[in-house]
């Protein structure tokens, strides 16, 4: 465990040399997020400032919602975003092999090791609307309320990354992924503009137990307002055991299927 | 003529070795219905009309928009014209005998002629499993304006792209800028919601710009609202697509000597 540690700094430090070299490379994510976060920020505004409330969440809640949404986009882009995307390419070109013949897990390195700070200023820019929200909602935050709330967003960004590794570990099987990739942009495009709470029936099904990005936000979300129910919080730890064990079994099972790049 | 007629045939026969990208396309275009279904269908239960738009008139919209937005496929002219000019690879257009933005240009064309067949059929099918009472207009007129100012907006947002793609000549580097480009001009084109949805302020200036008459101005004609619009539309959009030919012409003429043929 120990050494883990020391080798993610090590990688960490390696990175942040790595990207001060190329400026532009530097800043670019942090122009890129931006505009994304402000274009739905804006879509939001557009679509929630003609309605009082969404199923009992009113505007401050709804802020709330898009601000924990991309504070754990923007997390997930910070740490591992660009590493977990590239796995496909290095099955593809073989370049895996470089990874499964050096003594660390190659799992741990891919993860850590496209470490990017570009997202740093989009964290604080989701702070503020999701501070923004709880102002516009004009609710007294309890201490249990942020604690509870930092838990589920962990183990929401915990979740995050599972389907961003699931979806990617499909290239040990098939030639490309890039259909795989455009279901997982429509379902988090999705997923990002409606809280979960609005799915019914077997949307519901599908965005909180198949492709469960209906739950990212949406519990953080809710146990921050203080609207989750135990039989909730139960429900947002299982699934990310679900998913981890899955996806990591998946990692396992794909390695020892891997044959270079002829695979 | 010919010769672009045969370029833009090239490239839709190409779209049939991509069938299962193409595929994929079409039942993701469902994504976008099944979103407005969902939102709407909860955001219209206390409410008759959300900016002048009923129930059926909003989800008549999100589908022909996203038949649109799902033809528009010229952003990759700019990702392709910044892939080959950095890797030294664009010679090939140059020592053609056609002009290089009527190449790119059919290319869209090609691919597009392909891709409005399906999408077209899906989203007829889509619209049926739904059961969507689609709203359209009975104006015969209207209509034609409709698909003047869709086949003009997709010709500008090619030409846009390739103005872009030949900007790679002088900035080097442009790619975080085409991915900020992509963000926005889904959302101001009317793609991601519809413009009615905006401040009156902020719609009134973006009639000036092209994007307004891309996908949002075609959809509204359509479903039979902003009738009015319809021929300032279609000359505005006109307007920008001459400026941009000509701009397209003097830029490439302007920045073809700094590419060597090694790349950049």
């Amino acid at each position: 465990m120990k050494n883990n540690f020391k080798f993610i700094k090590e990688l960490i430090k390696l990175r942040l040399s790595h990207i001060m070299t190329f400026r532009l490379g530097f800043f670019g994510p942090f122009f890129i997020n931006t505009s994304y976060f402000l274009v739905q920020l804006f879509a939001f505004e557009a679509i929630y400032g003609h309605v009082d409330n969404i199923r009992g969440w009113g505007h401050g809640e709804i802020l709330i919602f898009i601000g924990t949404f991309s504070l754990i986009d923007s997390i997930n882009m910070v740490i591992c975003f660009f590493g977990v995307i590239s796995i496909p390419e290095k099955i593809q070109t073989g370049e895996l092999d470089l990874y499964l013949t050096k003594p660390v897990n190659p799992l741990l390195r891919i993860t850590f090791e496209k470490v990017d700070p570009g997202a740093v200023p989009l964290l604080l820019f989701s702070t503020c609307i999701i501070g923004y929200g709880v102002k516009e909602s004009g609710m007294h935050l309890s201490y249990a309320n942020i604690m509870g709330y930092l838990v589920m967003v962990l183990l929401m960004t915990i979740l995050f990354y599972d389907m961003e590794l699931l979806l990617r570990c499909f290239a040990f099987f098939v030639f490309s992924v890039n259909n795989l990739m455009k279901i997982e942009n429509t379902a988090m495009d999705l997923c990002m503009k409606i809280p979960g709470i609005a799915f019914d029936g077997i949307y519901r099904f599908i965005f909180y137990c198949i492709l469960p990005y209906g739950v990212i936000a949406t519990l953080p979300t809710q146990v921050l307002i203080g609207a989750l129910s135990a039989k909730g919080l139960i429900f947002g730890a299982v699934i990310v055991c679900i998913f981890t064990f899955i996806a990591r079994s998946f990692w396992t099972y794909g390695v020892h299927r891997y044959e270079s790049a002829s695979s | 003529m010919k010769k672009y007629l045969e370029i833009a045939r090239a490239y839709m026969k190409a779209q049939l070795i991509w069938r299962a990208d193409t595929f994929v396309d079409v039942i993701l275009a469902v994504a976008k219905i099944l979103f407005a279904w969902i939102l709407w269908s909860i955001l219209f239960e206390e409410k008759e009309q959300i900016a002048g738009l009923g129930f059926q008139s909003m989800i008549s919209y999100y589908m022909i928009s996203s038949y649109l937005f799902q033809l528009e496929k010229s952003a990759e002219i700019s990702q392709q014209m910044t892939s080959m000019l950095r890797n030294g690879t664009f010679s090939k257009y140059m020592v053609i005998p056609v002009q290089t933005q009527g190449y790119f240009v059919a290319m869209e064309a090609g691919k597009i002629a392909f891709s409005a067949g399906i999408g077209f059929l899906a989203t007829v099918l889509w619209s049926y499993l739904f059961r969507v009472p689609f709203v359209q207009t009975s104006d015969l007129k209207i209509l034609l304006c409709g698909i003047i100012m869709v086949v003009l907006g997709l010709l500008f947002m090619a030409l846009l792209n390739y103005f872009l793609g030949i900007l790679t000549l002088k900035f080097e580097e442009i790619s975080t800028f085409l991915m900020i480009k992509d963000n926005f001009s889904a959302f101001v084109t009317g793609a991601v919601i519809p413009l009615a949805l905006l401040p009156e302020e902020l719609t009134a200036g973006m009639r000036f710009l092209p994007f307004y008459y891309v996908t949002y101005l075609p959809s509204m004609l359509f479903i039979g609202k902003c009738e009015d619009e319809a021929i300032t539309g279609l000359f505005v959009l006109s307007v920008w697509c001459i400026v941009f030919l000509v701009l397209n012409q003097a830029a490439y003429e302007h920045y073809r000597i700094k590419y060597d043929g090694a790349g950049i």
